[in-house]
């Protein structure tokens, strides 16, 4: 591995500007965390014309910090208020809630902010020397292997999300559809324009994010709008005891490497990864009758899981240029609106970009311990913001982002017109999540599949006789056996959730 | 993401009169979950009929768009029959349509106008009315901070977008 250049990532991450961009991407980060309502995805998908004017890496460096800061955030208010700013602490709820109604909320939230940095910390390690090599294997890669592998995201992202399969699968084969409107990728043929020229050059990633997740959310949450006032409890001193720590570090070590696993796989990702590692932590205990009644490695362990997993999904996007969630997705559209191909050449190609940003995250890690835990009450008063307030201001800075675009007020009506959608799929059971990235990959599915099939002269059982698609394909078959297993052990821990929430 | 809020305990937080939990979406809604791909499925795969399709060795602009769309349909058919023969009140993944359903369509609509009236009569008015009208009638702040906080928004957006980013958005006053 060439050394020098994971040096003068270094050099980038600590450009004054970038260090900037970063802390303000993490501090936004923890406020959305914190704030139930816009997730990672959609914040980064409003704040994506915004972006456009700032230089790429520090445009990626904030957007990837409002993403792994969003995980520390969302621990905040599971601990205090048993309401998860984030999926992904769903679980930390369960026994953070509880230890703060024993009055250690305090140590509980030192414990998580400890074990997120380790997570995070320990990923972004085991980041720089895998991702080399995968990036290395990836170069050889021709059409054949990306059709299977783009096959392997959007069928991983469909299964691996919540509810029903065939649902998943179709909002994907939707995305895959909206994907192919405007010209023919290879030929130039006009697709489903409907004689319009706003829609001759396809339908722009950044809108269909923006409607998706941006508007999609602020409509969705508009139906339940009244939602009743929280109470905080007093939280103390954020310092965890010794006997914290002692009980903590093997969670702490277990949950890392859980979530920087499961983190590769695409729709794994940081919800997952929490999930099964308090499983884990649970069957390993000596006494699991105390989970759920306050144990500190159900905190520990989730929150370490998290945001290793959180970071180690960069890799499938920075190497292969194949998105693992929804947020990388939205960073996918970042990254190309930069003018930026994610994908193996990224890091040959662009080693400042690449390195910045990965060696960014030890700084973002950093000033998150650090601002976390003196934070704590500053982001509690942010949550006494009303909705009704906050709503119609995100819906402006969407609106006028999307204008910005192209100049263009045909685009705002696609926006009102997606977020319609991505509320209708909300209220139907679909979820946006397998939409928008099956869209992000459809032309490049399309694309792969069609050159495949010129050059396999339409023999669709090539795709298993070449070696490297072939181990491919092999791999897919597999994940069909492995991803029901996944979904049993988090519709048992999910259930858990839900039964010690509703005491 | 969002709408992971677990519902406090009564005792701890007062409810408000107007607050309505989500609830889960009856049969029928289930079955037109599954209606509305087959239904967007089969239209596209119409559509793609009219392009050419070709063959595997030689795809034509059609072929793709067919596939996918033969797999929405797939897809629509298999939701269909699991809500139709799913006993009465399993849950279906559905959210029953409530009344702050109508909140949401009036600010689609709302959205929709002010992205018409955008390029017509610049952005400050329209963004000014449409601030109002949100927060007087959805959000349902009182008179006067509705008032202020859409003019200060609306100014903070002129200097954002427009001196801030130098974004060309239409707008009638000049500075």
């Amino acid at each position: 591995m060439d050394f020098s250049s994971v040096l003068s990532g270094f050099a980038v991450a600590f450009e004054p500007q970038n260090l900037l961009f970063c802390l303000i991407g993490v501090t936004v980060g923890m406020l959305i965390g914190v704030l139930p309502g816009l997730g990672p995805a959609a914040t980064i998908a409003i704040l994506l014309p915004i972006t456009y004017s700032l230089e790429p890496t520090a445009a990626v460096i904030m957007l990837a910090g409002i993403f792994y800061g969003a995980q520390y955030g969302g621990t905040i208010t599971s601990v205090l208020l048993r309401m998860p700013g984030e999926a992904s602490t769903v679980v930390t709820a369960l026994d953070g809630h509880a230890l703060a109604r024993r009055g250690e909320a305090g140590p509980a939230l030192g414990v998580a902010a400890i074990a997120s940095f380790i997570g995070g910390t320990a990923s972004i390690l085991l980041l720089t020397f895998i991702a080399p090599a995968l990036a290395g294997v990836a170069l050889a890669f021709g059409p054949a292997e990306y059709t299977v592998l783009a096959l392997i995201g959007i069928f991983l992202v469909g299964t691996l999300g919540s509810g029903s399969l065939w649902k998943s699968a179709a909002a994907a084969a939707l995305g895959l559809l909206i994907a192919t409107v405007g010209l023919d990728p290879l030929l130039g043929t006009p697709r489903f324009t409907f004689g319009t020229d706003q829609l001759a050059d396809g339908i722009d990633f950044t809108i269909v994010a923006m409607g998706l997740f941006g508007v999609g959310e602020i409509l969705y949450n508009l139906e339940h709008r009244d939602r009743p006032q929280p109470r905080v409890p007093a939280f103390g001193r954020a310092i965890p005891g010794r006997m914290h720590w002692l009980r903590s570090r093997m969670a702490i070590l277990r949950g890392s490497v859980t979530g920087f696993v499961l983190g590769i796989l695409p729709g794994g990702g940081a919800t997952m990864s929490s999930l099964v590692s308090y499983a884990v932590e649970k069957r390993v205990a000596k006494d699991p009758s105390r989970f759920g009644k306050g144990a500190i490695e159900g905190v520990a362990g989730p929150e370490s899981a998290n945001n290793a997993a959180a970071t180690s999904s960069f890799i499938p996007l920075l190497t292969l240029g194949i998105p693992a969630n929804a947020t990388m997705a939205v960073l996918f559209g970042a990254l190309m609106l930069q003018g930026i191909t994610p994908g193996p050449g990224l890091m040959n190609d662009h080693p400042d970009v690449f390195w910045g940003v990965v060696n960014s995250m030890y700084v973002g890690n950093l000033l998150l311990l650090a601002l976390s835990i003196p934070l704590i009450g500053v982001f509690v008063r942010m949550l006494k913001v009303r909705p009704g307030v906050l709503a119609p201001l995100t819906v402006v800075i969407t609106m006028l982002g999307v204008y910005s675009i192209r100049n263009n007020a045909f685009d705002m009506l696609l926006v009102v017109g997606l977020g319609l959608l991505g509320y209708g799929m909300r209220k139907l059971g679909f979820e946006p999540g397998p939409f928008v990235l099956a869209f992000v990959l459809g032309s490049l599915l399309e694309a792969s599949f069609r050159r495949s099939m010129r050059l396999f002269g339409g023999d669709v059982t090539e795709f298993v006789q070449r070696p490297v698609s072939g181990v491919l394909v092999a791999v897919l078959v597999l994940t069909v056996v492995v991803v029901p297993l996944l979904r049993g052990v988090r519709a048992r821990q999910s259930a858990a959730a839900a039964r010690v929430t509703a005491e | 993401m969002s709408g992971a809020v677990m519902a406090e305990p009564a005792s701890e937080a007062p409810q408000e009169e107007t607050f309505e939990e989500a609830r889960p979406g009856g049969r029928v809604q289930a079955v037109v979950a599954g209606a509305l791909p087959v239904a967007i499925g089969a239209f596209a795969a119409w559509l793609a009929f009219g392009l050419r399709i070709g063959s595997l060795t030689d795809p034509g602009p059609g072929l793709w768009p067919l596939i996918v769309a033969g797999l929405l349909v797939a897809c629509g058919v298999g939701i269909t029959v699991v809500a139709a023969t799913a006993k009465a009140h399993a849950p279906n993944g559905t959210e029953a349509f409530t009344r702050g359903t109508t909140a949401v369509l009036c600010a689609a609509g709302a959205l929709a106008v002010y992205a018409s009236l955008f390029e017509v009569v610049g952005f400050e008015a329209p963004t000014l009315l449409l601030l109002f009208a949100w927060l007087r009638f959805l959000g349902r702040e009182s008179w006067p901070s509705s008032a202020v906080i859409a003019v200060v928004a609306t100014a903070a957006a002129y200097a954002l977008f427009i001196l801030g980013l130098g974004v060309p958005l239409p707008h009638l006053i000049a500075l």
